[in-house]
């Protein structure tokens, strides 16, 4: 029942190559700015100027030029912090969520093929895992590893795997039942055998727009760690480190805050938008 | 009874046509009238639109359909010139619906007795204790044991005829003007149908209220009905006394309908199905028709 | 039938705690960085740091100590914590008001308005209202509490100051509770300053946490009465002269309700769960704030106790929603 409901619910067919073109799009961009930071930054992010504190961004009064989006409480260049920001999110957002699709896909083909103990011990495991909040499960997993990138990446698969894990479970039941698989079986294929052939061609839209999900969640997930100060360093250019002070100075500069908000505001939501789109793309039911 | 005024009629349709979007017409220039506690069949195959017209009385066809052309009096009341609201109201007073299903008519979730009483109180604006009163005499009336039980019950726990006689009670049960019987026997099993039929018969005679019996089985309207409407593709094909339609029918696809009916011919055993140059026939009127009236609508 | 559904149910939740509880204990053992010296004055003897470690048993085995802290919690000790110095039953228990009024009133918010927003969903079926509702929910729905947070600080504690970004009350307001329901306690003893005031500051934290569930109420019970509006005994309801809204309201609601009923059941944990980072951006004195301080100042029996709590907290909602399902569903209950 949980695996029917947490899966997306489809949405209106709206003109497929907007529901794709737009999120790529935005994508494309913060990945450039990734790929280019060095080049395409204004300033150095971790510099810190205390003259130039809290200057507001280049449409207000008393702007600095050169400062677009303004700077920080330190004087550090809002845009460039972003910019670079953009490196580590997108880092993160992929290799946690590559991680974690491997990691619960795969328990979750097990559980589904194979049924019988196997399933039962994910199955539990699973139920195990969601009596945690996840937050609270992340920061005492980041506590438990030490604060830094590599922690937060594995902190991501340990704790998201369940979500691949039950979605995918559910499905490769479904197709299990099917009667191509049995015909594959009577043809001689090995289970395992038949389980890459037969299943996971079919289980893969589902995949795809999940990892699509997780990469948008992995972006959060970072920011939510750097904003209670577990991920990095609290000096390095991250989206949630800058949310975090943004959040300090609220009364003071709104724009540390605003900015950055917008940036993980339109990536997360191209994430999904994304994953949904592609879903429907690859669907044969549904094309 | 006697009376020809047209206000005197229970139910008068003139000339309703029912158009999809497309402006393909479904209904075609259909007229017929409804005197007080007459039954009237409207017979013919399926896809004849017969059921169609119950529906437009009610105003319950879907949304893509209009029905904008033609006149439906209901008690003297223009239905085609009222707003939505007004319309449902003035039909909900004076009408009811004996579905089709009895099985997918009763809201599953909900106890019987609200389900009958519930219209009584919030519609017809009658008192609890009166709606009660009025539901437990419906349900024994249609013979139903124990009503207080019943109504105590949700529907899945009572059989299909049990369902269908609930539901005819509810139908009469704020004593209507007007029932439209959408082939209330046909989703029932033969020895049911024949109590249900009776069960309408009887109810029906004792409270004077006109009925639109909507059917496809010529011997159903043998047993029920005083007037037949025979309809063919949206078109009336015949209109006259049930007697006279059985002992004399005027349109070739009426006799055709007779002849393909078994339980008429259960004595003789031998019924043919409508032929089908007939049907060709009939179409290919029909296009002439369609087309006169195209040409008619554009210009 | 419904006794042994029960009772399998709660086996397995038992399974599922105890499950908690060892993955918890272990994750927190394996943890670098000694919470005993932490609490030390510098200089303090070996013998204070040996002491200290018996008094909270951190001197026995790792199953030894489970043991203890299992037989513990059985008995409704579940330890000292270490940084507040006090039961962590009593700081739990004090904190849970809080959490409990936030979770009820954002689940509250999201059922509201996404009913709300399903109903006029399906009673505008098939207009561009409808395709506009949908698409609007699609883009709520994916983004997660944290950003809404933030979008409502900017929103209602910047730019239109209208409500408190920080807390649980106002400090100035001067009332003696004799509850931490503080919500409750000012609405039946009729102080609508404290109501104000903790409406002003749990608004934006509610309101941040229901959003994504709303608009998944929206979606799929919007979907499920356009399925119900179809059935033949909601024709009948319109012949009998109600009208569409009625319709809806009266007929198809209840039965187009079950999913999402079950829907709420497993989003409402994960609201709960949300509250963790909700209550962390708003500065909400909730179990899940003080749940980030106890791990961040490793106070471990704090952490665990805080932990189970939730645990026990989801299994127990699981439960209850499943319990509802078989309540709601008259053809499931003579079953």
């Amino acid at each position: 029942m949980a695996d029917v409901l947490t899966k997306p619910f489809r949405r209106r067919a709206t003109p497929m190559n907007l529901r794709l073109w737009l999120p790529l799009v935005w994508i494309a961009v913060v990945a450039a700015a990734a790929l280019f930071a060095p080049f395409i930054a204004p300033h150095d992010p971790l510099a810190q100027d205390l003259m130039l504190e809290r200057l507001p961004p280049a449409f207000m009064d008393g702007s600095e030029p050169g400062h677009w989006l303004g700077t920080d409480s330190l004087g550090r260049d809002v845009l460039s912090r972003m910019i670079y920001g953009a490196r580590i999110a997108l880092f993160v957002s992929l290799i946690a969520a590559t991680a974690t699709c491997i990691f619960g896909s795969t328990l979750g083909l097990i559980a589904g093929f194979y049924g019988g103990w196997p399933d039962r011990i994910i199955s539990r495991l699973v139920d195990i895992w969601m009596a945690f909040p996840p937050v609270l499960f992340a920061v005492l997993l980041v506590a438990v590893m030490g604060t830094g990138l590599g922690s937060v990446i594995a902190a991501i698969a340990l704790i998201d795997w369940t979500r691949f894990a039950r979605v995918i479970r559910a499905e490769t039941m479904v197709q299990a039942r099917m009667d191509y698989v049995d015909s594959a079986r009577i043809g001689g294929a090995r289970r395992a055998a038949t389980l890459v052939s037969e299943i996971l061609p079919n289980v893969l839209p589902s995949i795809i727009a999940l990892l699509m999900l997780e990469m948008g969640i992995a972006v959060i997930v970072e920011a939510i760690l750097s904003f209670v100060n577990l991920s990095i360093s609290s000096d390095d250019p991250t989206w949630g480190s800058m949310i975090a002070e943004g959040r300090g100075s609220i009364h003071f500069a709104w724009w540390v805050l605003l900015f950055p908000l917008i940036t993980l505001f339109l990536t997360v939501l191209s994430f999904s938008t994304l994953g949904e789109g592609l879903k429907q793309h690859f669907d044969p039911v549904h094309k | 009874m006697t009376s020809t005024h047209p206000t005197a009629q229970t139910l008068d349709i003139i000339k309703l046509n029912v158009r999809l979007a497309n402006g393909r017409r479904l209904l075609r220039d259909v007229s017929l009238t409804l005197k007080p506690g007459e039954v009237r069949a409207l017979v013919g195959e399926s896809g004849a639109g017969k059921s169609m017209i119950g529906k437009a009385v009610l105003g319950i066809l879907p949304n893509n359909l209009d029905i904008s052309e033609g006149e439906i009096i209901l008690e003297g009341a223009h239905l085609n010139a009222m707003t939505p609201s007004t319309r449902r109201k003035t039909v909900a007073k004076m009408s009811s619906l004996i579905p089709q299903d009895p099985l997918t008519a009763l809201n599953p979730v909900r106890k019987i007795g609200p389900q009958i009483t519930d219209p009584l109180i919030r519609i017809h604006g009658w008192s609890a204790d009166r709606a009660m009163k009025r539901a437990r005499d419906l349900l024994d009336r249609v013979h139903i044991r124990a009503p207080e039980r019943v109504m105590a019950s949700y529907p899945h726990e009572l059989s299909g005829g049990m369902r269908q006689r609930i539901l005819i009670a509810a139908a009469f049960a704020p004593s209507p003007r007007l029932i439209v019987a959408d082939e209330p026997t046909t989703a029932l099993d033969v020895t049911v149908q024949k109590q249900i039929l009776k069960l309408i018969r009887e109810l029906q005679r004792e409270t004077g209220t006109a009925v639109l019996f909507v059917t496809h089985d010529m011997g159903v309207v043998a047993k029920i009905s005083q007037q037949v409407t025979v309809l063919f593709a949206g078109r009336v094909m015949e209109d006259a006394p049930t007697q006279q339609v059985f002992e004399a029918p005027s349109h070739p696809y009426t006799q055709a309908l007779i002849k393909a009916t078994p339980t008429l011919n259960a004595v003789t055993k031998s019924f043919s199905p409508v032929p089908a140059e007939l049907i060709a026939e009939l179409h290919s009127d029909i296009a002439k028709i369609d087309a006169a009236y195209d040409a008619g609508d554009r210009a | 039938m419904l006794a042994k559904t029960i009772l399998i149910r709660l086996l397995s939740t038992a399974v599922t705690l105890f499950g908690v509880a060892v993955v918890v204990f272990t994750l927190i053992r394996v943890a670098p960085g000694n919470p005993i010296s932490m609490m030390l004055p510098p200089g303090a003897t070996q013998e204070d740091i040996a002491n200290l470690n018996a008094l909270y048993g951190f001197d026995k085995s790792l199953p030894e100590q489970f043991v203890i802290w299992l037989g513990g919690v059985l008995h409704g000790d579940f330890g000292t914590s270490i940084t507040l110095r006090r039961p962590v039953s009593e700081l739990v228990l004090g904190r849970l008001p809080a959490t409990l009024e936030l979770s009820v009133m954002a689940l509250t918010i999201a059922v509201a308005l996404g009913g709300f927003v399903a109903v006029i969903g399906a009673r505008k079926r098939g207009t561009a209202t409808e395709v506009g509702l949908d698409l609007t929910s699609g883009a709520v729905l994916s983004i997660p509490d944290f950003l809404w947070g933030l979008v409502f600080v900017l929103l209602f504690g910047v730019l239109w100051p209208i409500l408190s970004i920080s807390g649980r009350i106002d400090p100035r307001i001067d009332f003696d509770f004799t509850t931490n329901f503080y919500l409750i306690e000012g609405v039946l003893r009729g102080r609508f300053d404290v109501v104000g005031s903790t409406l002003s500051h749990m608004l934006m934290p509610a309101m941040s946490l229901a959003l994504p569930l709303a608009a998944m109420i929206a979606q799929l019970l919007k979907q499920n009465l356009k399925e119900v509006l179809v059935q033949d005994y909601t024709t009948l309801a319109r012949v009998r002269g109600f009208s569409e809204t009625s319709v809806i309201l009266r007929e198809a609601l209840r039965n187009a309700a079950l999913p999402t009923i079950a829907l709420i059941g497993v989003q409402f944990t994960f609201l709960i769960g949300g509250t963790v980072i909700v209550e962390r951006l708003f500065a909400y004195e909730g179990l899940g704030n003080m749940a980030i301080d106890a791990v961040i100042n490793r106070d471990l029996p704090l952490v665990q106790g805080i932990v189970l709590l939730f645990a026990a907290l989801f299994t127990v909602i699981n439960l209850l929603v499943d319990l509802s399902y078989t309540f709601l569903n008259p053809r499931l209950r003579n079953g």
